[in-house]
């Protein structure tokens, strides 16, 4: 077949705003390393201006109704994949105003650290839209890259030392399954193409069964489910607390928007098949991570754990592998985004101003801040499940989805969860209100710091009372990738 | 204005929790005008639904409907029944009182106020919401304010503060340390039961939810159209029946809740006692009994021994309590027994009784506790044996605690007396057994709270307790008298309310008595 490279103004426009983003992330490379006097939160600042310009661009995309494939159907552009990209920058501008105050601790290279956020959102959001096997092992390893070295970003700390190298050597251990399994799956069908898998819905051989798993195994790593989980109290705990933030929800988001692709649109018509592995995978997840999280004396440690079992929960709308099921794991996202992203900046105020992550340390937080104690009670409660905060619908959501689908015994292990995640919500937040302080000193709060929190809570907040704008969002969506079900 | 009362009577509380959040804690003053203001609105207004409920029209009035998601077949639909109308109208009148009734606390008051408002309007959100969805979001957000409420203002209880330290080590919960008779250790056995018991339900709401085939959680849409299959019945009646229950507190379920009280600020036992607890009997009354006709008639037989179980003894608990607040909460878990039987007989004169009971069983408890919590003000114990005489040192006090324990057997004159009688004459055909044995429980209130008043209020007194004063002129009087004047008003007058519950129960009674005739007669009882 030979290679015939044509591109029409209309890809380009499609490709829009990967190209900005690389525009944008050069710009920074270059205005740090020519002008190594600059102010490091100008970068910030800048960095979040042209996002916030890619967002917007994006937001007109998806009201457009912008899609199509590009080379040859390996790179896909629709509305699923706009959300994803959307919700990609989101985070990262929340991430990147988070993480000024918290740079400061850092002696050097606190200009990279902003070229490197950008090249792991352009990774990403390159995630979001592929369609082929090549363009997802390619994309997954980029993104990841630029995560080595922000998990290990404090030179002068071992446990963040650590964490880079563990996160580097179960990277690479995972990038290889991957690569076998594509490998596999390329051999049995002599295709790469998603859409091409979808077509060939025949008989599964023993290699393409084996192909699908490994591949499963991979990005399980990457969401970080259970069994697949080692990797995530340890990173969590020893990267820069931005970095964990970040690595917390947009990989995350980006890998469903494959896991997506693969199991709804690639093999959804022998859902039977693989249901089961998806409701185990996401019952194991949801109550090992909320049983470990119990005994956790770190707060990192604990957000890690509590994020294992949400996405447990994320799961139980993919085992739904309907249309609902689609929407549900998008909103869900959205609501986890909030209340996620809020918790871990309150982790950084705090941590900015005691150099401690400790459990205990938060005692009587609510004397000596009011605000980031109600902000924490809003996320903890949130993600907790408890109306009229996000996380509540969310769940509501992807219960509701998994329900219709007859999924009842996923939903009653969901709704235990929900109890047993409430104890060490409570907890916490016992310590916050209830328990006294062991030192007065008022905990100040930086106006990057204060956007972001008033930010999250806000969304926590509408999303919880009236997710209407959202929910039709989320239903919009999924509405191409609906059909292909 | 009348086309959105339900939603005055909802927002009021939250529109106060927003204006709060901009008060400073400085303005004392403010916050509490603030806070009476969020109370007043509601009780007015509940007091106009009362008069103007159309009973011979009966069925769902005042409703209010928006479209909240379409997708997910959710409206915000809120109406009222003659079930729901006294409830609400308890509710504002415990959260008015219990403004006043906590004027006194100092620590983060403004943060008092405002949960105690979210926790009013959530109870009162569960009661005006004709959509299941609805019902749930405000029965889960009912909850979690009683964490926070108990955790910080609450107080330990069963002398945990004058246990050795060696004790309180030895009674470390679970891995943190929960002290097993600390406010901490009630708030979260609070939270996690009822969270629990809410999720069962929540179960049971979603299949009801994914079978119907309406892909809606409208209430009314269900009852007329939802085709949930016939064999589910029984067991989703069963998931909401427990679910539910868990708050009402059904005996075995109700170990959280004397705990809880005792742990409690006054104003929150009130409304946790006056209304939380009916959140229960009442979801079981609008989802089970509304929806499932058929699977209640076989059903709620169970509930009417289980009743006894409650009465007897939560009654028996209740008298060999020292701490007042367990006596109280003792006999609150035994009267919700008595509901219990009223909706297990089945019949419009029971069931009226029921939700009649309801009522007047709020506004009892709310004295009783409004009291023991006026005089561990006073004195900072609740130690029965260590206390007595006090009737001398705040004879008005002691006024209204005869009032209120009159009120809680049953005196006639009280609405109580009305309700009580209205249970146990129509139950004496259906469980003439159950009703003898809630005969006696009435003696057994008599035995428990009669020996609680001549511990506290008589005898000779500790001179220790010198120091003690009687109510304030208006602040600490005035809500005691508005609970004692409603709760004999009513029991002079209760006819508008007895229309008004009977244009709710009847039509429930009908549909009950009808699936009755089209199904095989004799169940598992």
């Amino acid at each position: 077949m030979p290679f015939t490279f044509t591109m029409t103004p209309a890809d380009v426009e499609l490709l829009m705003p990967e190209i900005l983003m690389t525009g944008l992330l050069s710009v920074i490379l270059f205005l740090d390393f020519l002008f190594p006097r600059i102010e490091k939160t100008t970068l910030a600042w800048l960095s979040i201006a042209g996002m916030g310009g890619i967002f917007v661009l994006l937001a007109d995309y998806f009201i457009e109704d912008r899609h199509g494939t590009l080379f040859r159907e390996m790179y896909i552009v629709d509305p699923m994949a706009i959300f994803f990209k959307a919700f990609i920058l989101g985070t990262t501008i929340l991430v990147f105003l988070a993480s000024m105050d918290y740079l400061k601790k850092v002696p050097v290279f606190r200009g990279e650290y902003y070229f490197l956020g950008l090249l792991a959102a352009l990774g990403m959001m390159l995630m979001a839209s592929v369609n082929d096997l090549l363009s997802m092992f390619i994309t997954l390893e980029f993104s990841t890259f630029s995560f080595y070295i922000l998990v290990a970003y404090l030179r002068d700390d071992a446990q963040s030392n650590e964490a880079g190298l563990k996160y580097f050597i179960l990277g690479v251990f995972a990038a290889g399954l991957l690569a076998f399994g594509i490998s596999l799956l390329y051999g049995e069908t002599g295709s790469i193409l998603f859409t091409d898998f979808a077509k060939m819905h025949a008989h599964l051989t023993p290699g393409l069964i084996i192909g699908f798993l490994l591949i499963f195994v991979a990005l399980g790593f990457k969401v970080g489910a259970v069994p697949f989980h080692a990797w995530v109290p340890d990173i969590y705990q020893g990267a820069p607390t931005p970095v964990t933030a970040f690595l917390s929800i947009a990989p995350k988001a980006a890998t469903f928007a494959i896991l997506l692709r693969i199991f709804m649109a690639t093999v959804g018509d022998i859902k039977g098949d693989w249901v089961w592995l998806v409701v185990g995978i996401s019952a194991i997840s949801m109550t090992y991570g909320n049983i470990v999280a119990i005994a956790q004396k770190n707060i990192k440690r604990l957000l890690a754990y509590s994020g294992i079992a949400q996405i447990g929960n994320v799961l139980i709308g993919l085992a739904a592998a309907s249309k609902m099921g689609g929407d549900s794991v998008l909103f869900y996202f959205l609501t986890y985004l909030f209340a996620n992203v809020g918790a871990f900046a309150v982790v950084i105020i705090f941590s900015n101003l005691t150099n401690s992550d400790a459990l205990e340390d938060y005692d009587g937080l609510s004397r000596r801040s009011p605000l980031l104690a109600f902000a924490l009670l809003i996320f903890f409660l949130s993600l907790a499940g408890v109306p009229p905060l996000a996380g509540f619908i969310g769940k509501l959501y992807v219960f509701a989805a998994a329900m219709n689908e007859g999924l009842v015994a996923l939903v009653v292990i969901g709704g235990i969860n929900i109890v047993i995640s409430m104890y060490y919500y409570l907890v916490v937040i016992k310590r916050v209100y209830i328990n006294m302080p062991k030192e007065n000193t008022p905990i100040p709060v930086s106006f990057p710091m204060r956007l972001v929190l008033f930010t999250t809570v806000g969304g926590v907040l509408f999303l919880g009372i009236y997710p209407k704008a959202f929910i039709e969002i989320s239903v919009a969506a999924t509405n191409l990738f609906g059909r292909m079900i | 204005m009348t086309d959105h009362i339900l939603s005055i009577i909802l927002f009021a509380p939250f529109v106060g929790v927003v204006l709060l959040l901009f008060i400073p804690n400085e303005k004392p003053l403010l916050v509490r005008t603030v806070a009476v203001i969020a109370g007043l609105v509601p009780t007015l207004a509940s007091f106009y639904l009362l008069y103007h409920y159309d009973s011979a029209a009966g069925g769902y009035q005042f409703t209010e409907q928006y479209v909240w998601s379409k997708d997910l077949g959710i409206s915000f639909f809120l109406g009222v029944d003659g079930i729901s109308i006294p409830l609400v109208l308890a509710s504002s009148i415990l959260l008015f009182t219990g403004v006043f009734i906590s004027w006194h606390i100092e620590d983060r008051a403004k943060e008092f106020y405002a949960f105690l408002l979210i926790l009013a309007a959530a109870t009162i959100g569960v009661y005006v919401s004709l959509d299941l969805f609805f019902l749930y979001f405000f029965y889960e957000m009912s909850v979690l304010p009683m964490y926070v409420l108990l955790g910080i203002w609450g107080s330990h209880t069963k002398g945990y503060l004058e246990m050795a330290d060696k004790q309180k080590r030895d009674s470390v919960g679970f891995i943190f340390n929960f002290g097993s008779n600390s406010k901490e250790y009630a708030a979260m056995k609070l939270t996690l039961f009822l969270s629990a018991g809410a999720v069962v339900a929540l179960i049971a709401i979603l299949i009801i939810y994914a079978t119907s085939g309406l892909h809606t959680f409208n209430i009314v849409e269900l009852q007329a159209h939802g085709h949930v299959p016939k064999h589910l019945h029984d067991i989703l009646f069963l998931l909401i029946f427990f679910g539910f229950a868990s708050i009402a507190p059904i005996w075995p379920l109700h170990s959280w809740s004397p705990v809880g009280h005792a742990a409690a600020p006054a104003a929150v036992s009130m409304l946790h006692a006056g209304v939380l607890m009916k959140l229960g009997h009442f979801s079981i009354i609008r989802v089970g009994y509304t929806l499932f006709p058929e699977a209640t008639r076989e059903w709620m037989p169970l509930a009417a021994i289980l009743c006894i179980f409650s009465i007897v003894y939560g009654g028996l608990v209740a008298y060999f309590q020292r701490d007042t607040k367990y006596v109280i909460g003792y006999s609150s878990s035994s009267h919700m027994g008595y509901v219990f039987l009223g909706m297990a007989s089945l019949n419009v004169i029971s069931m009226t009784g029921a939700v009649l009971y309801m009522f007047a069983h709020a506004l009892a408890t709310g004295m009783l506790f409004a009291i023991a919590g006026y005089v561990y003000d006073q004195t900072h114990t609740r130690d029965i044996p260590s206390l007595g005489g006090l009737s001398a040192k705040m004879p008005f006090i002691a006024g209204i605690f005869i009032v209120a324990v009159a009120a809680s057997f049953g005196l006639p004159l009280t609405v109580n007396f009305i309700g009580e009688l209205m249970i146990l004459v129509g139950s004496w055909n259906i469980y003439p057994v159950q009703t003898i044995i809630a005969v006696l429980g009435i003696g057994l209130t008599l035995a428990y709270l009669f020996r609680m008043m001549r511990g506290v209020f008589y005898g000779p007194m500790d001179p220790h307790y010198a120091h003690v004063h009687d109510a304030s002129p208006f602040v600490d009087r005035l809500p005691l008298l508005v609970m004692a004047a409603t709760s004999i008003y009513f029991g002079l007058f209760p006819s508008q309310f007895i229309h008004v519950i009977q244009a709710g129960v009847t039509p429930l009674i009908a549909a009950i008595e009808g699936a009755q005739q089209l199904s095989q007669i004799g169940g598992p009882f």
